[in-house]
């Protein structure tokens, strides 16, 4: 176990240059590729939003959540989930979109899953440099609770990587593994108190289950603490629990992602 | 250091093929097959050594084992130096421009920023691509992209070079300057193993041959002799009749199949999730 782990975090570690190479010069030739090329990192959130901001916030008409306007709240936490669930569903495509290089060349599988999440951190700083704009013009101001977004977006990067490690390696296993985790983007979407606030449910019955299970959920971590850095200024130690639990999870979703790339690491090339 | 760069001690590389969809075959085993079969043989430092073999006899198999890319699953080997496979149009990405990709390709395979300042130049000048350098690469013909990516892959220096089918794109005068190249750094002293269909190409440029057929090493000798005995070989199996061949190559594959192979339950669940 250690073994493997020192082994990913050594290859990831001496690699760094050419993660930061192969991420950026992927982004370039992405944005060649439409005429709009950086535009289309925004339009495209930008019209979801403007979707769930038509269903929610229009026609079911929210108003405020938990003192808030809704449009300021859902947009808060919804930016991380724009960088996490990209991050997902090409993490798992990490390896086997770049069969055609890791069968001809020596090369570091492990620092694959990297590479994505290195690239979709730049649409995120993107994003965020809107979203401040926006808050800004909607009349909050800054405080030195947005340095805590800094501790979030770490958390959200290390959990994304460690997820991706075990879809990309399971997805070389069983090409469905990507097929499934498509299909449930959007149920994660909805399952995560994104767009709806966890308060709607009541604390009794089965529905302080459900509330339960919500909050254990690691995207739901990331979401309110970036919800907390905007607008509700709270501290980092506010949710001692879930913090504990989300440390432990992404810390087995680490282990678990670097055995599987340490056990198959010369394995891959016989599985295309 | 000692005295051979590769040692091959009984290498046989195993690959799983699909349980046939026939209809009439009902067995639930993915079979295995050996793509490489009991390999033995050593190249000393600074040799060039031509691998010759039809279609399908396992060369690519043994670039990839050589390249230190694929595993091997019986048997030993020793390669002493740094090792690359030259391997040409992988790594380049269409939509950026010949120079971007210089960078690119020199990030794949892992140079420093430093490194990769310092063979643009030269790259630069061997691919002669001109104005060419600032467009797309997916406006390149065939052969520029391929002496881009050629000339990325020779300057990474390595101690082992393996050359697989690289000359056979690109023009007549580019084969010749690659073939020049490699015979600079033949005289550097590295160790060439060069991967060819083109015979003339191999009694010219390799001091040694092997051939392998069917998995097997069928002669490793003197570049000459092994030549001579692959060309009477691939003229015999030409002449024979097609059904003649079909039988010869079924013969030839049966012979590959492992008979009753120890399978672990890991392996056993990997099996069945692949299929």
């Amino acid at each position: 176990m250690f073994k493997s782990i020192k082994y990913v975090l050594q290859e990831n570690f001496n690699n760094v240059y050419r993660i930061y190479c192969i991420s950026k010069y992927e982004l370039l030739s992405d944005m060649r590729d439409s005429r709009l090329g950086v535009f289309w990192n925004f339009a495209n959130p930008a019209i979801q939003i403007m979707t769930y901001y038509f269903v929610f916030g229009l026609i079911l008409s929210r108003g405020n959540v938990e003192g808030v306007p809704y449009i300021q709240w859902m947009l808060s936490g919804m930016v991380i989930w724009f960088f996490i669930s990209p991050c997902i569903t090409n993490g798992a495509n990490a390896i086997f979109s770049k069969t055609k290089v890791i069968t001809k060349m020596k090369f570091p599988v492990s620092i694959l899953p990297a590479t994505v999440v290195m690239k979709e951190l730049f649409n995120h700083f993107c994003l965020m440099i809107l979203l401040v704009l926006f808050l800004l013009f909607q009349g909050i101001r800054p405080s030195l609770y947005w340095f805590e977004l800094i501790y979030y977006l770490f958390a959200a990067i290390v959990f994304a990587i460690s997820l991706s490690m075990i879809t990309s390696v399971l997805n070389m296993l069983m090409r469905d593994t990507r097929k499934l985790i498509l299909a449930c983007m959007r149920l994660l979407l909805y399952l995560t108190p994104i767009l709806w606030s966890i308060d709607r449910l009541e604390k009794t019955g089965w529905q302080l289950m459900v509330r339960y299970v919500m909050k254990a959920n690691p995207i739901y971590y990331i979401v309110c603490g970036y919800r907390d850095c905007f607008i509700f200024h709270r501290g980092i130690l506010y949710y001692g629990k879930q913090m504990i639990f989300f440390w432990i999870f992404t810390f087995i979703l680490f282990v678990i992602g670097c055995t599987l790339m340490y056990k198959f690491k010369h394995k891959f090339i016989d599985m295309i | 250091m000692e005295n051979y760069a590769i040692k091959f001690e009984h290498v046989s590389k195993i690959y799983k093929l699909n349980k046939k969809k026939d209809g009439k075959t009902k067995s639930n085993i993915t079979q295995r097959f050996y793509a490489l079969k009991d390999i033995s043989f050593t190249i000393p430092h600074g040799e060039v050594v031509g691998i010759l073999g039809t279609n399908g006899s396992g060369k690519s198999t043994l670039s990839l084992i050589l390249a230190g890319i694929s595993q091997i699953d019986e048997g030993e080997m020793t390669i002493n130096g740094e090792q690359a496979l030259v391997a040409i149009n992988t790594g380049l990405n269409p939509q950026l421009t010949g120079l971007e990709n210089i960078n690119v390709k020199g990030a794949l395979l892992g140079l420093n920023k430093k490194r990769i300042q310092e063979i643009t130049d030269g790259v630069i000048e061997f691919a002669e691509l001109g104005d060419f350098l600032y467009q797309p690469v997916k406006k390149y013909s065939s052969g520029m992209k391929s002496r881009l990516g050629f000339s990325i892959s020779l300057y990474l220096n390595p101690d082992i070079i393996i050359v697989d089918e690289a000359l056979s794109v690109g023009d007549k005068g580019f084969a010749q300057k690659c073939l020049d190249k490699m015979n600079e750094l033949k005289d550097e002293g590295k160790t060439i193993i060069f991967i060819s269909h083109s015979l003339p190409q191999v009694r010219g440029f390799c001091q040694k041959a092997m051939w392998i057929e069917g998995g097997e090493l069928r002669r490793y000798g003197d570049v000459d002799e092994v030549c001579d005995e692959y060309a009477e070989y691939v003229d015999f199996y030409n002449s024979l009749k097609k059904k003649e061949k079909k039988k010869y190559n079924d013969e030839k594959f049966a012979k590959r199949i492992l008979e009753n192979p120890e399978i672990s339950t890991w392996e056993r669940i990997l099996d069945k999730l692949k299929r």
